[in-house]
């Protein structure tokens, strides 16, 4: 057993408003900056919807991520022999156009114009080029299902579903969508790294965040066509490759990272979780049908004394496996069982966890006779001459997870490669910690059903109030659970701080990377 | 002194007999020349050239190879001319300076002299290789330089006795200080006689072929198949952007 610590992430997606702010401020504080101003190492997504870059998740275009290779698992648009042989020119690789050109608009103009006849304007002019253009596209060109037909309509994740299925998410009357937060997943098996010709991709020992090495880094873009979920991105202004960092400058003075920090739902939780590096190979090269399961069971129990032994062994710090214990993360996927990864069958063992959107039923439409209640409005009041009742008084208050909007494998498709029973599981759970809630605030919903959609999914009234509590009322110490991150012991690897103890400061002796070539 | 200095600088060209070599046999050279004109000829050959000298032009024109500065003084002109007139006094009749008959060639003279002439071996004293300046149209060399004479056709041009004797003992400035310290052996001299021989006589089955337009249409068509080999192998590659479609059609619609 090698345990490890990672530092984990769960997005409760019924929470999400997609409000973007995440986005804002990660651009904000990482993005801002010539030549990456088209990178959103977050984004928010609408689904159904093509995202961003378009398509990502079809790897047919991209070929990013891992494929089963006989009994091993190889990447699939990168490793040895695919870059030789393609080293001049990766044929796999988003264009600018498949993200989007980034924008900005002559402002100057309105203000500076010499007086004439016409209303100054300020035009579009390209970020890349400074010259004037039209604007074809931004990064949530597709947001709350605008322009439909050619992007929702083109979700790579509709494979699986029936024409008729598909036509019944796009009736006017039943359109549904939810927001799908993306960062890099930070994964246990990420092909970024093992793509990187230059060895400048690493994952972090004593956290497990992946990052780019600006200094080695050759620019050669392998990582951008290896990550499935698109989230390494070219740097054309330094000639490198630049990715979400997970704000680790943060993460170290026990900050959440920014994304997190600004998240006006509240949405998003942080903690550690230890797991068992020795099973990574086997785990990414099982059957597409266990990988979900075989990364959950990859992830330890940090209150097994086996466990923390071996976690001290290794080297892992008594606060981490402190932190380990108190994680949200660890209660949201392993205790509680109510989180899956994003794409698991891309092979990654992505280490950011998603809560999947309920989106219950509330109400029905369904014919009815309004003659009876015609006289019982005033002459000026609005009659309407249809017969649809828009009922709020269903039995089953939330309906019944197969009427969902979203069919199961939808779900399925995007959080567990298509295990429709993985999806319920957790759906039913949400559910039930609802009907829980419902019967206690409200009361209108009968004890004989919430006992039963309890004892369904094996909650008890206490461990649904603990759900409720960590999902609607958790603060923020609740939400974020950061491991100090020992810059102390790191620091005293590579110098002797007694040196320079009572000079100028404690710092490292190389300074800070000059980025570009 | 005087036969000293004829055998290390004239020798390579002229005979004191009648016989051509490069240049004029030189008997009875003072009969038929003004001695003050074979003084000044001997000691500025170039000068006299340069200057339009009749003889000179006219002697230029007979003998192609321009007789070179050597450097020689006018005392020791003077000598050289003594030296020439005593040899064809002397009662035996005989001449100095020139080559005994030759016998011909073996092929292991001819690869020597082509080994030498490319410098796949090494010249016995160091001396630089021959094709560093000069070029033989012969299929077993590749690219000499071109810095002096090309030498195809130097064996119809100046005969084996003068071929020989410009490697023995160059006439040439250039040659000359080149190979000052470092002569060729009797075998190397051999060698590349019998080398260059062979070259001007077989010089037309060493011809490179000229392709014309074929070549170029080789060219074409061969980038062709290159290019369509390339595409098939990278056809499944991913054009252009994803979204293409999407803003052709909206751009169009405008």
């Amino acid at each position: 057993m090698d345990v490890r610590s990672q530092i984990s992430m769960v997005f409760h997606l019924d929470k999400c408003i997609g409000c973007h702010t995440c986005s804002v401020a990660c651009k904000n504080l990482w993005t801002d900056r010539k030549g990456a101003e088209y990178m959103w190492w977050n984004n928010v997504e609408t689904k159904p919807g093509t995202g961003y870059p378009g398509k990502w998740e079809d790897q047919d275009i991209y070929k990013g991520g891992w494929e089963k290779d006989g009994e091993g698992i190889r990447l699939k648009g990168a490793g040895k022999p695919k870059s030789l042989t393609n080293i001049f020119h990766n044929p796999h690789m988003p264009v600018i156009d498949d993200y989007y050109e980034p924008f900005t608009f002559k402002y100057l103009d309105l203000i500076e114009s010499s007086a004439g006849d016409d209303q100054p304007t300020a035009r579009p002019i390209s970020m890349i080029t400074g010259e004037p253009m039209d604007i074809k596209m931004g990064p949530n060109w597709d947001d709350d299902l605008s322009g439909s037909p050619d992007y929702a309509r083109n979700d790579p994740n509709f494979a699986n579903l029936t024409d008729a299925e598909q036509e019944a998410m796009f009736e006017l009357e039943r359109m549904a969508f939810f927001y799908l937060p993306r960062i890099c997943n930070h994964c246990l098996n990420p092909a970024c790294v093992a793509s990187c010709p230059s060895g400048a991709i690493y994952k972090r020992g004593e956290d497990g965040v992946v990052l780019i090495n600006q200094d080695v880094c050759r620019g050669w873009r392998m990582c951008v066509t290896a990550c499935p979920y698109k989230k390494t991105y070219y740097n054309w202004n330094t000639g490198k490759s630049e990715k979400c960092i997970l704000c680790y400058p943060r993460i170290e003075s026990g900050l959440a990272p920014v994304c997190m920090h600004s998240c006006v739902g509240r949405i998003r939780y942080l903690g550690v979780m230890l797991y068992d590096a020795d099973q990574i190979e086997a785990v990414a090269s099982a059957d597409e049908a266990d990988v979900v399961q075989r990364q959950m069971d990859m992830i330890l129990d940090p209150f097994d004394p086996e466990v923390v032994a071996a976690a001290m062994a290794n080297g892992v710090a008594d606060s981490t496996i402190d932190s380990a214990q108190k994680s949200p993360t660890y209660k949201f996927v392993k205790i509680w069982n109510m989180a899956l990864p994003l794409h698991p069958e891309f092979r990654t063992l992505p280490m950011l966890f998603y809560v999947p959107p309920l989106l219950p039923v509330v109400a029905t439409v369904s014919e009815a006779d309004h003659s009876e209640r015609a006289g019982e409005l005033h002459d000026i009041a609005k009659h309407w001459p249809d017969s649809w009742l828009y009922d709020t008084t269903t039995k089953e208050l939330f309906g019944t997870i197969d009427d969902a909007r979203f069919p199961l494998e939808y779900m399925a498709s995007l959080f567990s490669a298509g295990d429709t029973t993985a999806v319920a599981d957790r759906l039913k759970k949400l559910m039930a910690v609802r009907l829980h809630r419902r019967l206690v605030t409200v009361g209108d919903v009968a004890k004989e059903t919430v006992d039963a959609a309890l004892a369904d999914t094996n909650l008890t009234p206490l461990l649904a109030d603990e759900i409720y509590y960590l999902t609607s009322l958790a603060k923020f110490d609740d939400r974020f659970v950061i491991p100090a991150a020992h810059r102390e012991q790191a620091i005293e690897m590579i110098e002797f701080t007694g040196d320079v103890k009572g000079n100028t400061g404690f710092g490292f002796k190389v300074g800070s990377a000059v980025r570009g070539a | 002194m005087g036969e000293e200095l004829f055998r290390t600088t004239c020798a390579a060209c002229h005979t004191t007999g009648t016989d051509r070599l490069v240049g004029p046999g030189l008997q009875g050279v003072e009969d038929r020349r003004d001695h003050e004109w074979l003084v000044s000829f001997i000691t500025e050959p170039d000068r006299m050239i340069a200057e339009g000298d009749t003889i000179a032009t006219r002697l230029l024109a007979e003998y192609i190879v321009p007789m070179p500065n050597l450097g020689t003084t006018r005392a020791q002109a003077e000598s050289i001319l003594d030296y020439i007139a005593s040899a064809n006094e002397a009662p035996t009749g005989e001449t100095s300076g020139t080559p005994v008959a030759q016998a011909p060639a073996t092929e292991e003279q001819v690869l020597l002299g082509q080994a030498l002439f490319q410098g796949h071996t090494r010249l016995a004293n160091g001396g630089p290789t021959c094709n560093s300046c000069h070029e033989v149209t012969h299929d077993a060399v590749i690219g000499g330089g071109i810095l002096a004479r090309e030498l195809t056709t130097v064996f119809s041009r100046l005969g084996g006795p003068g071929v020989r004797a410009i490697i023995g003992s160059p006439p040439f400035p250039v040659m000359q200080k080149a190979y000052e310290d470092r002569p060729l052996t009797e075998e190397e001299v051999a060698g590349l006689v019998a080398f260059l021989e062979r070259a001007d006589a077989e010089q037309e089955l060493h011809q490179p072929r000229d392709y014309g337009i074929k070549l170029f249409g080789f060219g074409v068509v061969g980038a062709a198949l290159l290019l369509g080999l390339y595409s098939l192998a990278w056809s499944g590659r991913k054009r252009g952007s994803v979204n293409q479609e999407i803003f052709d059609r909206q751009i169009s619609s405008i």
